[in-house]
Formats: C-alpha cells, structure tokens, sequence
C-alpha cells in the first residue's frame, strides 16, 4: 500500500464562464470530483468564495485552501485527506504519481459487472507503451486485479472518499503487455 | 493486492460435495438412516456425515479458499495445500463411515476405522482452517464478513475435535468416563457447533458480500450486521460452554442452550432484516435466480430457528423435521442457488479471462438457462417442505417420495452446473473463440509451462 495523496497534479476546474452566463456549476464540480484520479485534488476557480462547498466537500473528504485573487475571483485547491483514501497498486507500480496523465478516460459506474472489466481489458490492450488510462467504477474490480498484472499492466486504484465509486489508472508496460 | 485469481482446486471441491449430496440423498431414498433408524443409530450417522462432511463442509471449504481472498482482497497463503486436504477429507470420510457402518455390524470391519478417519478429518480440516486462518491474520484488521469466517473455522475446529473424541469413545480406544459422558451428553452440541457455527455463521458471512456482489447494492457495515455477527458468535460460545458442563457432569446445559437458541434467533431474525435492505438497495433491476432461489433457504432458516426455540418442539418429535428443514432448505438450499451463479462464474472467468478484450466473448449469463433451472429449484424446494411435513407425521413411504422428488431435482439443478461447465448454453459462434483452453469438468488444466 502506498499513498499518493497530494503528489499527482491537481485538476483545474474553471467554473467562472458557467457563473458569468448565469448558470449553476455544481454539476459540473460534482462531476469533476468524480472523475479525479486516486489521490488527486482539485482546484476551482469561481467568481465568489464558494463558502457551501467547503462543507460537501469536506464529507468528501477534502481539506480546502481557498484565495482571493486579482480582480476579485477566488482560486481554491482542494485536497483528499491523506487517511481517508488507501491506495491499492500491482506490485511494480511504484511512483504511481509521476505517471503520466490518462490518454483516455472510461466512466464505467453504470455498467454490470463483469462488464467493466472486460471495457478495462479493451481499452488497455490499445494504449501505446507507457500510457495510462482512468476508468471510473462502482466496485471494486478485485477478479481484474490479477488479469491486468498478468497481462503485464502496471495498476494503481481506490475508492472515492465516500465509497461509492472505485478509481483505476492503469498503466502499459514499456514493451506493450 | 491479488484478490481475484482463481483457486484451482475448488471446482474439485464442488463435484466432490454433489457427489456426496446424490449419494446422501440415495440413501435416504433406499430407506437407510433415519427415519426408517432411530436418530442416534450408526446408520443415521453414516448418512448424516455424508451429508454435513461430505456435502455441505466440501461446499463451504471450496468456496472458502475461493472467497476468502475477495473477502480481504488478499490472495490465499498455501492455496497448494487445498488438493492434499481433499484427499484426506475424502479417505477420512470415507473411513469414518466404514467405522459406522461396522458399529451398526453390517459388515465386519475394524471400529479403528472411526478414529482413524476421525484423524485424517483433523488433518483435512486442519489444513484448510490453517490456510484460512493465515489467510486471514495476514489481512487484519478483517472487514466483517471475514469476521464471520473467523467465527466459523473456530466452530469448525471445535465440532472435529469433539467428533474426534467421539471416535475414540465409540471404537472402545478409550475407557475413561469423560469421553463417555461426551458422546451420551455432547451430540447435540457437536452438530450445534458444526451446522450453526461452522456452515451458518460462515455463509451468513460470505453471504454478506455475495449478495451485495450480485444485487449490485453499496457495501456498507451495517450497525445491524455487526449485532448479527455479536449474537451468532455468543450463541456459538455459550454452546461452546456446554462442552465442559457435560465432561464434568455439572447441570445447566439446557438452560445456556436454551439462552443459545435465543441468540440465535436475534441474529437471523436481523440477518433477514439486512438481508431485506441489500435487496431494496440493489442497483441490479432484475435479480438473478441464485438470488430468489437463496430466498426460500432464508424462510426456511428462520422457520426452523424460530421453532427450534420452543424447548417442547427442541425436545419432542418435531425436532428431526426441524434440523432437515436446517440443513435441506437452508444450507443445501443456499448451496444449491449459489452453486449455480458461483460455477458459471468462475467457469467464464476461467475460460474467457485470457482472452477479455480482445475478441467478443459470451456474457456470464450466455452460460446458464434460468427457465429450465427455476423449475428445478421450485421442485427441490417443494420437496424438502414437504419431506418435512412427512417426517413430522411420520409417514415413512411419503417421506421417500419426497426425497425422491427432491433427488431428481438435485440432479436437475447438477445438470444446469455440468451444462455451465461444458459451455453448452453458450451460442456455438462464441463458445470456444481462438486462444480459448476448454475448462476440465472438476480438474484444473494442467499446463507445462506453468
């Protein structure tokens, strides 16, 4: 187990176009959070401190740091806190951190089991040496786990802080696995 | 963290176990055993170990070594050991019963039989319990699922042991008093121990996280979950506390029996309650019919429990009725319904894991025939309602019927596993795509270059 909570860059969300045309972000930051990798934070950047946020997010299990910044917009960062999120990896998938961004993203919490699994196998037997995928589950895939290792995939996964969704990135081998 | 591989030998385990169903059943059906015998008569107990060894523990066992590594996403420590404790489950079976067969003298053999097999029982079992339990240590702090599974292996220890004593007092290897007393006084709490600990307070515990598994509900560690594992471990352990009361001679096994029984109660009667919330939580629309067909061996186990705690009906001549309903509808049933999602699972995973992705494979479901099996678990569970009803009154004849119907049912739900096994009801275009190894019916594939 390893934990790479605060080490992978954060997503940049801006939601201040939505705010300026009148319309309602949360959506769109619900989904953002949904789709952030294990360990990952987000930065928000809104038009008004974002004060009713702090509190969904912090059930979430992210701190927030927020600024004020030029022209009277306010620049948040919000990071998962370290002991809520356990990251599970392959065993050579050490510095999962400094992988390098997704090349694809796969939201797959609709989908029955084991149909996410295969979605995964598909999707990684096209990344070229080196890439890395995400994919977004309801379960934890735990028969893909030694699938995945035995097809020469590097993997590091866990869930969101409120359990309900499971994250992946997996990451092809050098030589193509 | 290797949760999920696959655990070669339990489909050896399983066609052990239905092996020794039919033949548990063929028995009864032929009028051996109970009720044609007393309860306490060496035939009974040959076919009540065929059934509790030989079917019901060969089950659990297999299943064990092959979720309880998804129960602590953690793979098994000495899975190898898993073919050499079949082996020594099945001879020390079979000797345990040669040993009863020749203390019911019909047939001339050793009564050193019964403690020789009682031994490699130990051994067997030991060995799947340390494996567990390696398992296990190594994983803590254990989700609660795999708390239950912990419960059960030490129930587990304690039923052989007890069993192992038995044997030696029956064969006449020892002349001590205790394990006398034991054998006059210890029976009840041996299967206590065995049916309650051992197979229900672990299948309540796997069952915890197959269902949400295949109900698709959100795994959460219900408040109420916790007070079923806290009541089935107290009824375990007052029944435990019995065992020294009857060595010593010392009164009150009744009364914490009785107390037990309550327990035990509360915990079903709040397993059904989880049981309840993870079915209106499922994301699944449609279950499947592992899961329907799991829901009439509910009913039955809380039928069963719930008379099982008027001492009148404990005591009285209800109570073989009772424990058939225990195991037949609520451990076999259960057995059987998972069994039949458990082995086209593993069986897809085995086939077409090496290929996913890659080329169109069939879904799980391509692999069975829900219709054909449903008729199959309606007759098997109309039959073991109904044998019941016959041996409460006690008409022998209608009995056999009965367990004749439920026999051919059996069968029919066994035929459903061999068709998974052998891909039949798979579409012929997809059944074996180019890369695929076929799956042995019981035996792992054996490759060289493993």
């Amino acid at each position: 187990m390893s934990n790479v909570s605060n080490r992978i860059a954060p997503r940049v969300l801006d939601v201040r176009p939505i705010l300026q045309s009148g319309g309602e972000p949360f959506q769109a930051i619900m989904d953002a959070v949904q789709g952030l990798g294990p360990g990952q934070g987000l930065r928000l950047l809104a038009t008004f401190r974002p004060q009713p946020l702090f509190q969904v997010m912090a059930n979430r299990g992210f701190d927030h740091e927020a600024r004020e910044v030029e022209g009277g917009d306010w620049d948040v960062l919000f990071t998962p806190r370290k002991e809520t999120i356990a990251v599970a990896t392959s065993p050579d998938a050490d510095r999962s951190e400094i992988w390098p961004d997704p090349s694809s993203y796969l939201d797959l919490t609709d989908l029955d089991p084991p149909e996410p699994m295969v979605r995964i196998l598909a999707a990684a037997d096209r990344l070229e040496p080196g890439e890395v995928l995400f994919a977004l589950l309801s379960r934890e895939p735990l028969f893909l786990f030694p699938e995945l290792t035995k097809r020469g995939y590097r993997w590091a996964g866990n869930f969101d802080a409120t359990g309900e969704a499971y994250r992946i990135l997996v990451r092809a081998g050098s030589t193509k696995g | 963290m290797q949760g999920g591989t696959l655990s070669r030998w339990t489909m050896s385990y399983f066609a052990a176990a239905c092996l020794m169903f039919v033949l548990g059943q063929g028995m009864m059906l032929a009028g051996y055993g109970h009720p044609a015998a007393a309860a306490s008569a060496p035939e009974t107990l040959v076919l009540v170990h065929v059934i509790a060894i030989g079917w019901l523990s060969l089950l659990m066992a297999g299943a064990l070594l092959q979720f309880v590594p998804v129960l602590v996403a953690r793979s098994l420590v000495g899975g190898q050991l898993a073919a050499p404790a079949l082996v020594l489950l099945l001879v020390g079976l079979l000797c345990l019963v040669a040993g009863f067969v020749a203390l019911s003298g019909a047939l001339d053999l050793p009564l050193g039989l019964l403690p020789f097999g009682a031994a490699l029982l130990v051994l067997g079992f030991g060995l799947i319990a340390a494996v567990l339990t390696v398992t296990l240590i190594a994983a803590r702090p254990l989700p609660l699922p795999a708390s239950f599974v912990a419960v059960g292996l030490v129930s587990l220890l304690g039923t052989i042991l007890l069993g192992a004593v038995f044997s030696f007092a029956l064969s006449g290897l020892t002349g001590d008093t205790w394990p006398l007393r034991l054998v006059t006084g210890g029976v009840p709490l041996h299967a206590m121990l065995g049916l309650g600990g051992w197979l229900s307070l672990t299948a309540v515990g796997v069952s915890y996280r197959l269902l949400a598994m295949f109900l698709l509900a959100p795994e959460v560690e219900r408040p109420t979950s916790r007070a079923v594992w806290w009541a089935g471990t107290l009824a375990i352990g007052l029944v435990a506390g019995c065992v020294p009361l009857v060595v010593f001679a010392f009164p009150g096994t009744e009364m914490l029996v009785s107390v037990a029984m309550a327990f035990t109660l509360v915990a079903v009667l709040l397993y059904g309650g989880d049981v309840v919330k993870l079915y209106r939580t499922r994301k699944r629309k449609q279950p499947e019919l592992n899961i329907h067909a799991s829901f009439a061996a509910f009913a039955a186990l809380t039928f069963s429990v719930l008379f099982f705690n008027l001492p009148e009906l404990r005591a009285g001549e209800a109570a073989p009725a009772l424990v058939y309903l225990f195991v037949f509808g609520w451990l076999s049933g259960l057995g059987l319904a998972q069994l039949y999602k458990i082995i086209a699972f593993l069986t897809w995973l085995e086939t077409y894991g090496p290929i996913l992705g890659r080329v169109p494979v069939p879904r799980v479901q391509d692999l069975v025939d829900e219709r054909q099996a449903r008729l199959w678990f309606w007759l098997y569970y109309g039959s073991v309602a109904a044998a019941g009803l016959a041996l409460l009154t006690g008409v022998g004849l209608f009995f056999r019927a009965c367990v004749f119907l439920q026999l051919v049912a059996t069968l029919g739900v066994m035929r459903e596993f061999v068709r998974a096994r052998r891909l039949s009801s798979v579409p012929a275009a997809l059944r074996v795509p180019p890369g695929v190894i076929r799956p042995n019916l019981f035996l792992p594939v054996f490759t060289l270059w493993r």
